[in-house]
């Protein structure tokens, strides 16, 4: 079998998913450290992979796949290795859902509060002409209003106060979701978790007024059992940034 | 176990769910609802509303199998497909599946927008606006998303934002080249074989071919596997249930436009 090639960011968010997954399932991959914040994503030799510009992506057996939640359910369908979907039909779906959730309603605005606070101010520092011209190597039009918005802090205050309602709405909903069963969406650990994982496992340093010990057990409960598992330990070590740190922190918190 | 589907006229969400059902052979009543009434926002008998009060889709159907609501029309496309033991609708392979998923998000974040953007200022924003303002409060105040609340009162003010139109037009065009270059090889399915890709791409676009005709007019394969897709059993008898003449016309408010990047 062809080598796995997997193109990738810090083991967080979008990045952090097919990480997880190919760790989870034992399946080895050669990894390809791309840095966001030094626009990796958009050169020449990465647009050669994905034309897109987007991260992740991976190969395998001379066929590129993109989009993260979609090379997490290639993985698990082409993998052996432990099933990171459950066997139920109606819990499938309900995994599904959730991905779906997190990808399209809640992930953006986690997305725009982290652009907004983080991915903004560090990029802002470097000479403008050289953003400029970064921002304009970027294929996809939205992708470019996207970046010239995080770089010049121009989310709106309407549309960061969305952001912050859907942030507390969300969180409220997966506490009420893991109050039901151990897991996202069924009573095994599965791709959603994975996926819901790399959006939530700060909320107890990003968002203490909304997540914790106290307002929402079942998150921090079911964060501590993601947290041990040995892959997500394995996966986190390939962290670069100051997020591997953060790692450090936060299981402090989760386990005071 | 208990299971019912509700849905509205076989248009956009509600005609992929329904055809997906006919061809799985599953033996689940359906109950047509009057999604302009507000009526998907008082189903009976649900223990269980996450995924209704909280569904990207829009005003999709709602599949209630022992008081849990389930929505998204991909998703339950592929719940049908996979509790009839598979009814065909899913390609075996993994990159096949990979590459019909990747297809449903393009069609479900880009095309169905859009559409119900579109369908909805050409077909329902006259009869929401209609609404006595006393009956609308009351319908809206039933819908637990606030932004889908508020892709109903936009339609209720006629608040017309002639850039998204544009956009949404560009979006429709695009999404029939991208069925024309697909179907350049020969192929007779977007996947080669019959998938839900067919299901949900002809779901939304065949009320476009009606609103929109320009947006077909140098695309003859893209018409044609219309056409094809169209009389497929499945989407026949989905079809067939219903209850106005012209259900590819019967639009509600639909899944959000994209809100960055």
């Amino acid at each position: 079998m062809d080598e796995v090639t997997l193109y990738h960011w810090e083991p967080n968010a979008n990045s952090g998913k097919p990480m997880l997954a190919l760790m989870e399932k034992g399946v080895p991959f050669s990894s390809h450290y791309i840095d966001m914040l030094q626009f990796d994503q958009h050169k020449p030799e990465y647009l050669a992979i994905n034309p897109q510009g987007t991260i992740p992506a991976m190969t395998h057996d001379g066929l590129v796949l993109t989009e993260s939640t979609a090379i997490m359910e290639y993985v698990n369908d082409r993998f052996d290795g432990p099933d990171l979907m459950p066997s139920d039909a109606q819990d499938r779906w309900r995994v599904r859902w959730w991905m779906k959730f997190m990808d399209q309603w809640l992930g953006p605005s986690f997305s725009m509060i982290g652009w907004s606070v983080f991915v903004g101010p560090m990029v802002r520092q470097r000479d403008p002409a050289e953003l400029d011209a970064a921002i304009e190597r970027i294929p996809l039009p939205e992708r470019r209003v996207a970046w010239r918005k995080a770089i010049n802090g121009d989310f709106s205050t309407s549309e960061m106060a969305e952001s912050r309602r859907r942030v507390g709405l969300g969180i409220a909903k997966l506490e009420e979701e893991l109050g039901k069963r151990p897991y996202v969406g069924s009573h095994q650990y599965s791709l959603a978790d994975i996926n819901i994982f790399n959006s939530t496992y700060s909320l107890p340093l990003s968002q203490p007024d909304l997540a914790g010990k106290d307002k929402t057990p079942n998150i921090m409960r079911w964060l501590k059992r993601v947290y041990t598992r040995e892959a997500v330990r394995k996966t986190w070590a390939m962290g670069k940034t100051d997020l591997a740190h953060r790692y450090g922190l936060i299981m402090a918190e989760i386990e005071a | 176990m208990s299971a019912v589907l509700y849905h509205g006229e076989p248009n956009g969400a509600s005609l992929t769910v329904l055809a997906a059902l006919a061809q799985s052979g599953l033996d689940i009543e359906c109950r047509p609802i009057d999604l302009l009434s507000g009526e998907r926002h008082a189903l009976p008998g649900i223990s269980d509303p996450i995924a209704l009060d909280l569904c990207i889709e829009g005003e999709g159907p709602v599949l209630v199998i022992d008081g849990e609501a389930m929505t998204e029309s991909v998703f339950l496309a592929q719940y049908l497909d996979e509790a009839a033991g598979g009814a065909g609708l899913q390609p075996a392979d993994a990159y096949a599946r990979w590459e019909m998923m990747m297809w449903c998000r393009q069609i479900t974040e880009r095309l169905s927008p859009a559409a119900a953007l579109l369908g909805n200022l050409a077909t329902s924003q006259h009869a929401i606006a209609c609404i006595p303002d006393i009956d609308f409060a009351n319908l809206t105040a039933c819908i637990v998303s606030d932004d889908l609340r508020q892709r109903w009162q936009a339609l209720k003010d006629d608040v017309v934002d002639s850039a998204q139109i544009a956009d949404s037009e560009t979006k429709v065009a695009s999404a029939v080249e991208r069925c024309e270059k697909q179907l350049a090889d020969g192929r007779e399915w977007l996947m080669g074989t019959f998938s839900i890709a067919d299901l949900v791409t002809c779901s939304w676009l065949a009320g476009m071919q009606l609103l929109r005709p320009c947006a077909f007019a140098q695309a003859p394969l893209a018409n044609a596997w219309l056409a094809r897709t169209l009389a497929q059993p499945c989407v026949a008898a989905a079809l067939a249930r219903s209850t106005v003449s012209e259900p590819l016309r019967a639009w509600a408010p639909g899944p959000e436009i994209n809100r960055w990047g």
